[in-house]
């Protein structure tokens, strides 16, 4: 649902009976709930040193907003495409094809860092669309199509890369990278905010714009809304269809560039799985499965709430094993609270 | 007298805030073929849901040989002996006769084997118990509509054998299909089942029934004999004479909006069960509401869908103008450039973004206008939603509130409105008060007339007879794709039923 309200743009309206169900507000905002949820138990588990609580330490926030950034601009990327009802399974590949050709276009193609990053976010685009137009023109499941296209993306990158480690070593002059790509290594602010953060949230600033206030947003909404009536009402909906499977393929694309400017390298294997914890962020943000309704703040926070928890777990020595486990019952949690609330307004399923 | 083989007394259905039956009384007798009419909304569906399982009361009871039943789920009204046939049926296509007949009951070799001769001799056994000859092994899919029909009923049978409801099984058949059904139901009845009758057609109850009840606004409004006269029934059902439920026709009408001749819509590809327009020749002036009458299957969502281009794809060919020019409407952007809006048969999915707010669904086909260089304006959005808000009483008045929770008439409101929204020239509607309350048909029905008397052509395709006759100026038949007989509006109804049915008048 969006945010907005008409009814304060239109002025007083007669009392009409409106029943504020307390569960479809929880639902609405249970991704931040979580999060402050998940801050809360942070800081009662979280271990100390001389009396300094661990998990609220400038630093290791940092690191936890710094890890998030990746998945967290797929997941941006990601909403637009459930919200549609549909899904993008290749984002993770994507990712790792993404950071490939950025190492391989600076250092062996010797390509300066801005037409480098221009051919990337292009790569990823075109990359999605192809998806959306194979998906929307032949009419088959997008399941199906990304994960032809997560197998594609591999399978490319690793044609690029030999399977090999592509090093990115920084300098003048050829087969080195310009020193500035490392930024999105570091943290800016004295040293405090991670660049990879700025790029997530400035994304997602710009996401949640798109979404909310522009004729687009609006169209986006109205094909998982009820795709047949969307298209009665004059809605170009394969336009959008394959519009939103550009913006995965983009959010992929710039994800990867981040990823090898972090880690100073281009790997044809990262990326496994950033779709499935992409998605879980998205739907513990609210957005629904079934298209129509969901939130870009429900997706950041859901986003930020998944890599805190993994953070406390992991300050307190608790095996991958059980992360997985707590990630799972947590998923689980956000689409029961979704299918009682869509139970209770009577419509179904 | 002894006890009636199945009664209900003081049903009470209520959903949200929606109630569906407010105290109904009904009985059925062994051996009697009970009418049960009423118009969409009316109630008979929830009642008949009642009966077999599918909803339990909230209050009243039911009784079967005078003792107090309750049924939790289909499955114990089976039990208890109901079976039900839902208009939607339950066969699936792809498997044969004797194996739907059996499907969840399937006779078993020793060693975990489908015994699928046995299953066919008794399927055959079954089929002819009622005089029928289908051949077991043949596919559901291969059968007419009234052969999956009798299928449907032997399946329902072998299940629970004393009482039969059945949903307006005639909707679909041809008038020979009709009668032999009418057969095998006499035949049931007389071997002592109840049969509940579920239908919209009038003319059919003296043939059929024993005993009529017309429910209206989720009560009964009366129980009379089937051979009362049919002024009597309408009476019952609308609760008002009819002439009253209608705004006054408008006089004159302008230029043609809609000009076909002899136009016919050619398919890219067969498609089995798609009635495409064929010759059709007909006018819808400025000012003017044309109604499409026919039979099921007769073509008349066809006409409307391939106008607007949502139907298959394919071309027009001969003469299609809108507004005194020749125009290709091959697709929606096309239709709608033209100046047409159409709203579907089906509100909910093909209609409403039933779960996201009422504004957002009423604004949905002016988005572009309301959205200066793509970014949305509340502004235009608060006007355009005030604006429908001004036209259509929608109920609650509350644009905020996610249409899905609204009533059936509301919904209709939003999904009219909003294609009002549209300045369009031609308003194509389809079945515009399926599932609708008579109140709110009455007040879509008069904004329906003033927008026709501000200029605006509408051709609206129903299967409400009377709907028709009451709110057009002219209503067309259609048979089999073509245009075959044309009537002013307030014709009487058999008239228009035997054009449709390819009777001579």
């Amino acid at each position: 649902m969006s945010e907005q309200k008409i009814s304060e743009a239109i002025g007083p309206v007669p009392a009409a009976p409106v029943h504020r169900d307390p569960l479809a507000l929880i639902v609405r905002f249970q991704s931040l709930i979580g999060l402050v949820l998940v801050a809360i138990g942070g800081v009662i588990f979280s271990p100390r040193r001389h009396g300094e609580i661990l998990f609220l330490d400038p630093d290791n926030i940092a690191n936890i907003v710094r890890a998030v950034s990746e998945t967290g601009i797929i997941a941006i990327g990601m909403t637009f495409v459930i919200i549609t009802a549909g899904i993008d399974l290749s984002v993770g590949a994507v990712l790792g094809l993404s950071s490939v050709v950025t190492a391989t276009m600076m250092i062996s193609g010797g390509f300066g860092l801005i037409p480098t990053i221009l051919a990337v976010l292009i790569m990823g685009i075109v990359f999605g669309t192809i998806q959306g137009t194979i998906s929307s023109r032949f009419r088959l499941e997008p399941f199906i199509v990304t994960l032809a296209g997560l197998q594609a993306a591999r399978g490319l990158a690793l044609v690029v890369s030999g399977n090999q480690y592509i090093n990115i070593s920084y300098g003048d002059g050829p087969g080195l990278a310009p020193p500035v790509f490392a930024i999105l290594g570091e943290r800016l602010f004295n040293n405090t905010v991670p660049v990879a953060t700025i790029v997530f949230i400035v994304f997602a600033a710009i996401a949640t714009i798109v979404l909310n206030t522009t004729r687009f947003g609006r169209y986006v909404f109205a094909v998982g809304g009820n795709e047949r009536a969307a298209r009665i009402s004059g809605v170009p909906v394969s336009m959008v269809k394959v519009s939103v499977y550009a913006i995965t393929g983009f959010a992929a694309a710039l994800a990867g560039i981040v990823h090898a400017g972090q880690f100073n390298f281009g790997s044809a294997n990262d990326g496994m799985g950033y779709e499935l914890t992409a998605i879980a962020a998205v739907v513990i943000g609210g957005t629904s499965l079934f298209g129509g309704s969901g939130s870009m703040v429900g997706t950041v926070a859901g986003t930020i709430m998944l890599g805190a928890l993994a953070n406390i777990l992991q300050l307190n020595n608790i095996t991958p094993a059980l992360q997985l486990l707590a990630t799972a019952a947590i998923i689980v949690l956000a689409a029961v609270l979704q299918s009682l609330v869509r139970r209770r307004e009577g419509l179904g399923r | 007298m002894s006890a009636p083989l199945l009664s209900v007394t003081g049903a009470v259905k209520r959903f949200g805030g929606v109630q569906a039956l407010r105290g109904v009384d009904f009985d059925l007798r062994a051996g009697e073929i009970h009418a049960l009419l009423g118009e969409n909304g009316a109630g008979k569906s929830t009642l008949m849901n009642l009966l077999s399982g599918v909803y339990t009361p909230d209050e009243g009871t039911i009784q079967i040989d005078g003792k107090h039943v309750t049924f939790n789920n289909p499955r114990e009204a089976q039990a208890a002996g109901i079976a039900t046939i839902f208009q939607e049926l339950d066969l699936v296509p792809k498997l044969d006769v004797a194996a739907n007949l059996f499907l969840g009951r399937e006779l078993m070799r020793p060693g975990g084997f489908l015994d699928v001769s046995a299953m066919r001799s008794e399927a055959r056994k079954r089929l002819e118990a009622i005089e029928l000859a289908i051949d077991p092994a043949r596919l559901v899919a291969d059968l007419s509509i009234g052969q999956r029909q009798v299928v449907a009923i032997v399946k329902a049978l072998s299940y629970a054998s004393r009482v039969l409801i059945m949903d307006e099984p005639t909707a679909a058949l041809t008038v020979a299909e009709v009668e032999r059904l009418f057969d095998v139901m006499r035949k049931l009845a007389a071997s002592g089942v109840g049969i509940v009758y579920i239908s919209h057609r009038l003319e059919e109850v003296p043939q059929i029934a024993d005993r009529v009840t017309v429910m209206r606004d989720g009560r009964v409004a009366g129980i009379t004999e089937p051979h009362a006269p049919q002024a009597e029934l309408v009476r019952l059902l609308v609760g008002r004479p009819l002439d009253e439920l209608f705004p006054a026709r408008a006089k004159a009408t302008g230029r043609a909006l809609l000009h076909l001749r002899d136009a016919t819509f050619h398919l890219s590809r067969e498609s089995a069960g798609w009635q495409a327009p064929t010759g059709v020749s007909l006018d819808v002036h400025e000012g003017e509401i044309v109604g499409l009458a026919g039979i099921m299957g007769a073509g008349r969502t066809e006409l409307l869908s391939a106008l607007y281009g949502t139907g298959l794809s394919g071309h027009w060919q001969g003469e299609v103008a809108v507004g005194g020019h020749p125009v290709k409407l091959h697709s929606i952007k096309a239709a709608r450039n033209a100046g047409i809006a159409f709203v579907t048969d089906d509100r909910r999915g093909s209609g409403l973004m039933l779960r996201m707010a009422v504004g957002l669904n009423l604004v949905m086909s002016v988005i572009s206008r309301i959205s200066p260089f793509g970014l949305m304006s509340a502004r235009r959005q608060a006007e355009a939603v005030k604006q429908s808000f001004g036209q259509f009483d929608i109920r609650p008045k509350n644009p905020d509130i996610a249409v899905g929770a609204l009533s059936g008439g509301n919904q209709q409101k939003v999904v009219l409105a909003k294609e009002i929204l549209g300045n369009p020239r031609l308003l194509l509607l389809d079945e515009p008060t399926r599932g609708v309350d008579v109140g709110a048909k009455g007040e879509i029905y008069a904004r329906l007339r003033q927008l026709a008397a501000q200029g605006l052509g509408i051709l609206v395709a129903s299967s409400e007879m009377p709907e028709l006759i009451g709110l057009c100026d002219r209503i067309v038949v259609l048979r089999q794709g073509r245009n075959v007989a044309e009537f002013i509006g307030g014709v009487d109804e058999h008239t228009v039923l035997d054009a449709a049915n390819g009777r001579e008048a």
